[in-house]
């Protein structure tokens, strides 16, 4: 029953996009009512989606073929819905924080009288629609359509404010660094089709069953002259492309901070729960695939540790309290793509699912405190807040030790797991895991140490302005939201408690991993655990591990909150960065990302100019060089039109004389 | 087949209505009564200016025949147990004369609405209206021509009046220069054609077209020479028709010089006439000359023509400053295209009926297509804005829906996806690949590429650039151009989805010809 009304799910927020867009402006609220009303709407159908799976299992349907191929090779292109366990979650993660989303959004827009309204609520709801249809999809081709849907409307969104000067230049960059990633996955999505001859996420003819089997040498499939291992790797890498651009890792990670720019709620939306977890949540629905290829996993695992750890350093200089934020974003985002490359599906669902709660919420809460500081968002402006706007400052208080991995917040259990599993697959054979995994423990105490630098310097101490002594209150459309996402920062983290069933011996308490298990047969947790490349080792035994690996990450979580606590939890704190010297400077310039791709933009312009006398000349030279070419040669043209009739009658006998005498001497009709 | 059978082709005929055979011509007879008609009204009622009740007559005309044709053509008259054949096989009526004959019928009606507002206040609007409808006539029988001599006959007869509508602003320099122009070259090129016709009715004794095949089947030994020039110029006379290279020297000029509305018939109708009684001739009496020996390779011929017409209209219409100048070397560009049909084609080849076919449809759409354009040129000559691409800029402040029109005219021309023009050139080139023929698609491909820097131009202008101060003189809104401008952009549009259905009907009229 319930999963006839998926496409509802998806149809919903674009139909509030088509209300907001055209008639927005006659709406009261500039069509922020109908942008809730149609996001609670989809989260009830995502809820009723997500109990019918709970009962019934999963659901897939092919809903519209939209061209079929016809010969030898009939392809299929089409649109369909995939429901199991991990998008029936996924779906409900981004409607709620969808809804939420838009209900901030009447105070920290409508309320503080921004201008171009319809304008921003067309943007969310064409966002959520663009992702909720990304979740959804039941085949490759229709995820990258959606895929780049999802980036079109943050480049809206990021720009909202494009008459100032910030906004459309990184609205800009965000769109044109994933659409460089997002090459690499076109290109993986033509070579899937090439390959396999379908998309599909599931079913027996399915392209992560059939890499398997081709794998196992059961069935043949065209790898181009490859073994078949090494082709999928290249595959996989290539669609790694794309993921690596969204989720903003390294190296296509510096459009992220920029994209600040936008507005607090589509950060938040961005950051928790749609463009930048697609890419995650990407990886994990074609898990089975990648599970064939352990080059590509080990890739996977070493971008997402060097990510969490280099995007964490970052986070400890920055000044304002959104850019901290989004060096958290990167940073946590690494840890997922670790999880995923160390084997640990579940795992990595899980901190996707823990970070889209409090992540959302602490942007959010970021926000409020923007709206407090009249749009100031400079920390070292801040200070003592924490009297002034108590729901504020306890819910953030709680995403702060989520975010840092205190125990028994949300972020504690995923992060432990995800640390967990690189663990035991790294003893298990695999040392390389261990170097990823030392990444991602090195982070933690850096994570602590930043989160709490924040919220002692935004919260804590003696207000250091005016602002800050008499700031802004924030209504109930503020606190609202704050609170959900508290509650749900606090206690998420208690659907897999993995560490306590190994330590005491409860069974039945990782109910994550009962559910990811409900779903089609290869698409199973147990499943990817049976193909991926990995056994596990351990540090005496499981439970000792557990203990041991949870000890190490809370114990330097605790580390690092009591350092930032000893700097900054005074009543005037001042800036210690000084004492880190030239490092200093390395970290607040990020590490010369920018300048260094800048750098390379002009050090490689040998290169580039040979690719750009290769475009210019060979790509463009058949396109605009043969205009080019053509303007000269046309004007020829225009000196052969000369306007005097009897110089087209000769030309026009000349040239079938020419014509006949070519035809009839190679033809032979003489002879 | 005694009788027209309109029958229902899936199912036992629950509807069947038996016509006597010359119904089957029944289009080209309205056409001509409408011709008549018109004349009639102005012998009776002279010097009235009448140019509504013209108007009006010509558009009905042109509406009932294109009815009657599309019901012919859905109900499977002359496709459905085979042609339809009149006056001793001089005339034939098939899936193919009755698929061009809609276009032609179609672009008469979006012409004759588009012209009201382009000749209010002339003289002799009763004259310009007949000759149209003649000239449709005309074109409407070259498609349902059978013999060498009905094909030179009916194409004079499409000729003809295009010369006099061409000359029609008869106080206008421009205009009547060009229709000299265009006159002597139509006369040479006809003295072309029929000099080939003579030649092959002097190696296969018939002008029959399906005795010449007959006659061309037993080889051409010893007549080779004789039948290869014949062939060629024949094939030269259908080059001058639909605007190729070498041939295509009035082009540019007659469609400037011309009223607009003229320019938009004769380069979208009178074109496309010269394809369907090209793609007829060829089909059915030349196909024995592909494998005779030695082999007369006209299709190869076409191949050159096809690829010199492409790259030269195309790099033409890359320098033009005027647009309706750009316009009219596209259209030149575009036959190239269409000659893809011709070129493509194999003796026996299996894709034969695809190619033509795919030829077909993109001379469809290309009809609503450059129609529309040539008719948005004619609303910006009749509010007398200017003609170059900077008398254009900003027009969208002013029309923003002409303007929206236009741009979906340029993104079509160029074969942009998501609009008609796409499927067309896509099908055509995809069909030249499947043939064997990779490098026409090559480099139709590559010209296409081209293409969209041209007519880029003309949106860029119309939406980006800013108004330079001449537009003040908008200040009326011509109801009939609006409407077929309009018109011809949906059905551009529409012709996006229904294209797969306009796609099977030509092919499955080409491939008839062909079994």
């Amino acid at each position: 029953m319930a999963f006839e009304y998926v496409p509802a799910i998806v149809l919903l927020p674009f139909l509030s996009f088509v209300i907001a867009l055209f008639a927005g402006k006659y709406l009261p609220k500039g069509g922020a009512l109908a942008g809730i009303a149609a996001t609670a709407g989809s989260l009830l159908l995502s809820i009723w989606a997500f109990l019918t799976v709970r009962s019934q299992g999963a659901y897939q349907e092919t809903i519209y073929t939209w061209a079929s191929g016809f010969g030898e090779q009939p392809w299929e292109l089409t649109f369909g819905v995939l429901i199991d366990p991990l998008s029936a979650m996924m779906l409900v993660i981004v409607t709620l924080i969808a809804t939420l989303v838009h209900v901030f959004s009447l105070g920290y827009m409508n309320d503080e009288g921004e201008t171009g309204l319809p304008r921003y609520y067309a943007g969310l709801g064409l966002f959520t629609a663009s992702m909720l249809g990304f979740v959804v999809a039941d085949n490759l081709l229709m995820a990258f359509m959606f895929f780049e849907l999802v980036g079109l409307c943050s480049y809206l969104l990021i720009g909202f404010w494009f008459r100032e000067d910030g906004p459309p230049s990184a609205a800009k960059k965000a769109f044109l660094v994933t659409r460089f990633g997002d090459y690499f996955f076109l290109i993986g999505v033509v070579a899937v089709f090439s390959t396999f001859g379908t998309a599909a996420f599931v079913g027996a003819e399915s392209f992560p069953v059939l890499a398997e089997e081709a794998v196992a040498g059961d069935v043949t499939v065209n790898t181009f002259g490859f073994d078949p291992t090494t082709w999928f790797t290249i595959v996989g890498l290539l669609v790694l492309g794309g993921v690596v651009g969204k989720s903003a890792q390294f190296p296509l990670h510096t459009w992220l901070p920029d994209a600040m720019e936008g507005p607090t709620p589509v950060s938040a939306l961005i950051h928790a729960a749609t463009m930048v977890a697609a890419g995650v949540y990407l990886v994990a629905r074609m898990y089975g695939f990648y599970a064939v290829s352990p080059t590509a996993l080990a890739i996977i695992a070493f971008i997402g540790g060097f990510t969490a750890l280099f995007a964490a350093t970052m986070g400890v200089v920055k000044r304002e309290i959104k850019q901290v934020l989004a060096y958290s974003t990167i940073s946590q985002y690494g840890y997922m793509m670790l999880a995923l490359g160390a084997g640990g599906y579940v795992a990595a669902t899980f901190h996707l699912m823990t970070h889209a709660f409090f992540k959302a919420l602490l942007f959010l809460g970021a926000g409020s405190v923007i709206i407090a500081m009249h749009h100031n968002e400079n920390m070292w402006d801040m200070g003592g807040l924490k009297d002034k706007m108590p729901v504020t400052y306890w819910t953030f208080l709680a995403g702060s030790l989520a975010l840092a991995g205190i125990f028994p917040f949300s972020g504690f259990w995923s992060k432990d797991e995800v640390l967990y599993e690189a663990l035991i697959h790294g003893l298990g054979g695999s040392p390389l895991l261990l170097g990823a995994y030392a990444m991602g423990l090195l982070a933690v105490p850096v994570t602590a140490f930043y989160t709490f630098r924040m919220v002692y310097l935004t919260f804590h101490g003696e207000p250091r302005t005016d602002t800050a002594r008499n700031p802004e209150p924030v209504r109930w459309n503020v606190k609202f939201p704050l609170s959900v996402l508290g509650v749900l920062a606090v206690v998420a983290g208690l659907v897999n408690m993995v560490p306590v069933q190994k330590v005491l011996g409860l069974e039945g308490i990782d109910y994550l991993h009962q559910w990811l298990d409900q779903s089609f047969d290869p698409l199973t947790a147990h499943h990817y655990a049976e193909v991926s490349p990995y056994s596990s080792g351990y540090i005496g035994g499981e439970a000792t591990t557990v203990l041991v690996g949870a000890a190490v990450s809370l114990g330097l979580a605790l580390a690092g909150l009591l350092l930032a606590t000893y700097l900054y939890n005074v009543a005037e704190p001042t800036e210690h960065t000084a004492k880190l010297g030239a490092i200093k400077d390395v970290l607040y310039n990020n590490y010369y990302q920018d300048e260094f791709q800048v750098w390379i933009a002009n050090r490689t312009q040998s290169v580039a100019s040979v690719a750009d006398t290769f475009d210019q000349g060979v790509i463009d030279g058949v396109v605009n060089g043969v205009s080019s070419v053509s303007l000269f040669s046309g004007s020829r043209v225009r000196r052969i039109q000369t306007g005097v009739v009897t110089n087209y009658a000769a030309l026009l006998t000349l040239g079938l004389t020419a014509l006949l005498l070519a035809f009839g001497l190679l033809g032979g009709w003489f002879l | 087949m005694s009788a027209v059978s309109i029958v229902n082709a899936a199912a036992a005929a629950p509807l069947q209505v038996v016509l006597p055979e010359w119904t089957a011509i029944a289009p080209v007879l309205i056409l001509a009564l409408t011709g008549l008609l018109l004349l009639t009204i102005d012998a009776i009622w002279p010097g009235r200016n009448g140019n509504t009740t013209f108007a009006f007559v010509s558009a009905l005309g042109s509406l009932a025949a294109l009815t009657v044709t599309v019901w012919y053509l859905v109900a499977g008259t002359g496709q459905v147990g085979g042609s339809i054949t009149l006056f001793s096989e001089a005339i034939v009526v098939d899936g193919m004369a009755l698929f061009f004959t809609a276009i032609f019928t179609s672009v008469a009606a979006l012409v004759v609405v588009a012209s009201h507002d382009y000749l209010a206040g002339h003289e002799n609007a009763a004259s310009y209206y007949s000759l149209l409808m003649f000239a449709t006539l005309g074109m409407a029988l070259m498609a349902v021509s059978n013999s060498l001599a009905t094909v030179f006959v009916s194409l004079e007869m499409a000729s003809l009046p295009s010369y006099a509508l061409v000359g029609f602003l008869k106080k206008n320099r421009g205009s009547v220069e060009s229709s000299l122009k265009y006159f002597l070259i139509g006369a040479l090129s006809s003295a072309v054609f029929a000099f080939g016709i003579s030649l092959v009715y002097a190696v296969t004794g018939s002008l029959l077209l399906s005795e010449v095949a007959a006659g061309f089947d037993d080889g051409v030994a010893g007549f080779a020479g004789v039948a290869g020039i014949g062939v060629l110029m024949i094939a030269g006379g259908f080059a001058y028709k639909t605007a190729s290279v070498p041939f295509h020297f009035w082009a540019p000029e007659a469609y400037e010089g011309a009223p607009a509305p003229i320019s938009a018939f004769l380069s979208s109708a009178s074109k496309a006439a010269g394809f369907v009684v090209a793609f007829r001739v060829f089909s059915t009496s030349f196909m024995p000359l592909l494998d005779a020996t030695p082999a007369i390779d006209w299709a190869l011929a076409f191949a050159v023509l096809a690829v010199v017409t492409m790259v030269l209209g195309n790099f033409a219409a890359a320098t033009q400053e005027n647009v309706k100048r750009m316009l009219a070397y596209s259209s030149i560009g575009h036959a190239g295209y269409a000659l893809i049909g011709l070129a493509a084609l194999t003796a026996g080849g299996p894709h034969n009926g695809d190619v033509m076919g795919a030829a077909m449809a993109h001379l469809l759409i290309y009809g609503f297509m450059n129609t529309g354009a040539f008719l948005f040129i004619a609303m910006v000559e009749y509010w007398g804005v200017g003609r170059t691409f900077e008398d254009y800029a900003g027009l969208s402040t002013k029309a923003p829906f002409a303007s929206l029109a236009m741009a979906v005219f340029m993104f079509s021309l160029a074969g942009l996806p998501v609009f008609g023009g796409f499927f067309s050139k896509y099908a055509l080139f995809a069909s030249a690949v499947s043939a064997g023929f990779w490098w026409l698609a090559a480099v139709g491909a590559i010209t296409s590429a081209l293409s969209l820097y041209y007519y880029s131009r003309v949106v860029k202008a119309l939406w980006i650039e800013q108004p330079n101060g001449n537009l003040d003189a908008i200040d009326s809104k011509p109801t009939g151009l609006y409407a077929a401008v309009i018109f011809a952009a949906v059905a551009t549009v529409l012709l996006l989805p229904g294209f797969p259905i306009a796609l099977e009907t030509a092919e499955a009229a080409a491939s008839a010809l062909f079994a």
